[in-house]
């Protein structure tokens, strides 16, 4: 009861910070910019072209999400130890990982929140302008971004205890593109090269976060079948055990920061 | 008297910077200790070793018997920091609200005791504006507000008089001097000799991170016949 007490605080804090900094408003004008002219627009009057704008618009999601709750979750500790407030925090009577935890657990929760808000709109919007909708596709892929988004800030809350916020940025947005982009095709890679390096490229391989695993962005929008939720499932479950060995790394270096 | 704090042998560096060194110090039950000593003598230091932000190099350090890095210790400690920084974006009972979540407060005694120590702290008034148009000495009061939410029986102050005018100065002294009466036990690092010199039980100087003097103040002024500021400039001249 008592450190869920604190848990709950310490996530207050994140939404209160989220809401006052008008971060909020921000987020849901870049919704409507992102969303709305591009699903509502029919290019050169083709039938069907408006696919590839929301094939846009989607990315850009993707992309805006992306920032937003890295960026984020980069700056809780840094942003806490440069303004001095992290004083009055640790001198309170909760251990330095429940801080941990409850920080980041409330920057999470505004990324998600920030993530249904585009997703929300985004099915509103072609709702509205067509008469269907794949809405299991819609569900798989919005229950996979959040699979995700706990995923990447959790990499950004590790590095965070590293690097200072712009280079912790850096190298965390560089290592997520990379693997959304040539992820799937190390192995292969690593077939081409000799032992030593097949080994260090095949040791990347499995340490590194498989972006590409999450993203159903190409089913949703040419109306493709769903996948059997199962495999949703391993994918999402293979995100929480990432983020949890992610968050124990994090904890114990945060135990030992000297502030 | 039980001690309340005991500090052992304890030395911190930064690097080359000995901040403290071979300090041992004990504070008991129900007195207040006015910690004193120019810039840099390392009282900031000892009061975060205290509060477990990091550990001694050498020494121990023991808050109510027990490792104070210990987050179950700081259920006891109350600490108003140097300077205060709280979320700019939060007005005094949302801040209020989120300390004693921490420490694990339920919401009815926030309420209770959030309304008790604003008012005795004078921010009745602002109590809807953002912490960030406050000036100065009305985050210190904030900063007091929220070292006493959880009532605790060992209370740090560093630097708790900076910011303040005369009348908050004079309500604070009075506050701490009330706690006193009711048997809790403050530590507070202060560059103010004369608030030293009327709320102290006892004053202990440092000099380039080493105790230079540890006595009575009533024993001090009156061994010496003249007021704390002297004898202060003597140490410190002297040693």
């Amino acid at each position: 009861m008592h450190t869920l007490r604190q848990i709950s605080a310490l996530m207050r804090l994140s939404l209160f910070d989220l809401y006052r900094r008008k971060d909020l408003v921000v987020v849901a004008l870049l919704a409507v910019v992102l969303l709305v002219p591009l699903s509502f627009a029919t290019p050169f009057g083709v039938k069907g072209a408006s696919r590839y704008l929301n094939e846009i618009a989607l990315l850009l999601v993707w992309i805006f999400v992306l920032v937003i709750s890295m960026t984020r979750t980069a700056r809780i500790i840094p942003t806490e130890v440069e303004s001095r407030t992290i004083y009055p925090l640790l001198a309170k009577p909760a251990s330095r990982t429940v801080i941990l935890f409850g920080r980041y657990a409330g920057v999470l929760l505004a990324s998600l929140s920030v993530l249904f808000l585009f997703y929300f709109l985004y099915a509103l919007i072609n709702n509205l302008k067509s008469a269907f909708f794949p809405w299991e596709v819609f569900l798989q892929a919005f229950f996979l971004h959040a699979g995700f988004i706990i995923l990447v800030t959790s990499l950004a809350l590790l590095g965070s205890l590293y690097f200072n916020p712009d280079a912790n940025l850096s190298v965390m947005g560089i290592l997520v593109v990379s693997m959304f982009l040539y992820g799937q095709q190390l192995p292969a890679l690593a077939a081409e090269h000799a032992l030593p390096i097949r080994t260090l490229i095949h040791t990347f391989y499995w340490l590194a976060p498989h972006c590409e695993l999450f993203d159903m962005r190409t089913r949703l929008i040419h109306h493709w079948p769903a996948v059997p939720w199962s495999v949703c499932c391993m994918a999402f479950l293979y995100a929480l055990i990432y983020a949890a060995l992610c968050f124990w790394a994090a904890a114990g270096l945060f135990n030992r920061k000297k502030i | 008297m039980s001690a309340v704090i005991t500090i052992d042998h304890v030395s911190k560096a930064y690097g080359t910077c000995q901040a403290v060194s071979d300090l041992t110090l004990s504070l008991n039950s129900g007195e207040i200790l006015g910690f004193l000593g120019a810039n840099g003598a390392g009282k900031t230091t000892t009061i975060k070793m205290l509060l477990g932000f990091f550990a001694p190099d050498n020494g121990q350090i023991a808050v109510y018997g027990q490792n104070p890095s210990d987050a179950a210790t700081r259920q006891r400690v109350g600490y108003m920091p140097e300077t205060a920084y709280y979320y700019p974006y939060l007005n005094i009972h949302e801040l209020l609200s989120f300390y004693g979540g921490l420490c694990g407060m339920s919401a009815d005694l926030i309420h209770q005791r959030s309304e008790e120590l604003i008012a005795r702290t004078g921010l009745e008034h602002a109590g809807k504006r953002l912490l960030k148009t406050y000036s100065k000495g009305m985050l210190q009061r904030a900063g007091i507000a929220q070292a006493l939410l959880h009532d605790p029986d060992l209370l740090i102050l560093d630097e708790p008089f900076t910011g303040l005018d005369p009348l908050a100065r004079i309500q604070l002294r009075d506050l701490i001097l009330d706690l006193k009466t009711k048997g809790k036990t403050i530590l507070f690092s202060s560059h103010e000799l004369s608030e030293a010199e009327l709320m102290c039980d006892r004053v202990a100087i440092m000099k380039a991170g080493k105790l230079v003097l540890d006595k009575p103040v009533k024993e001090v002024v009156c061994d010496n016949n003249t007021n704390l500021e002297r004898i202060f400039l003597n140490v410190l001249q002297s040693s």
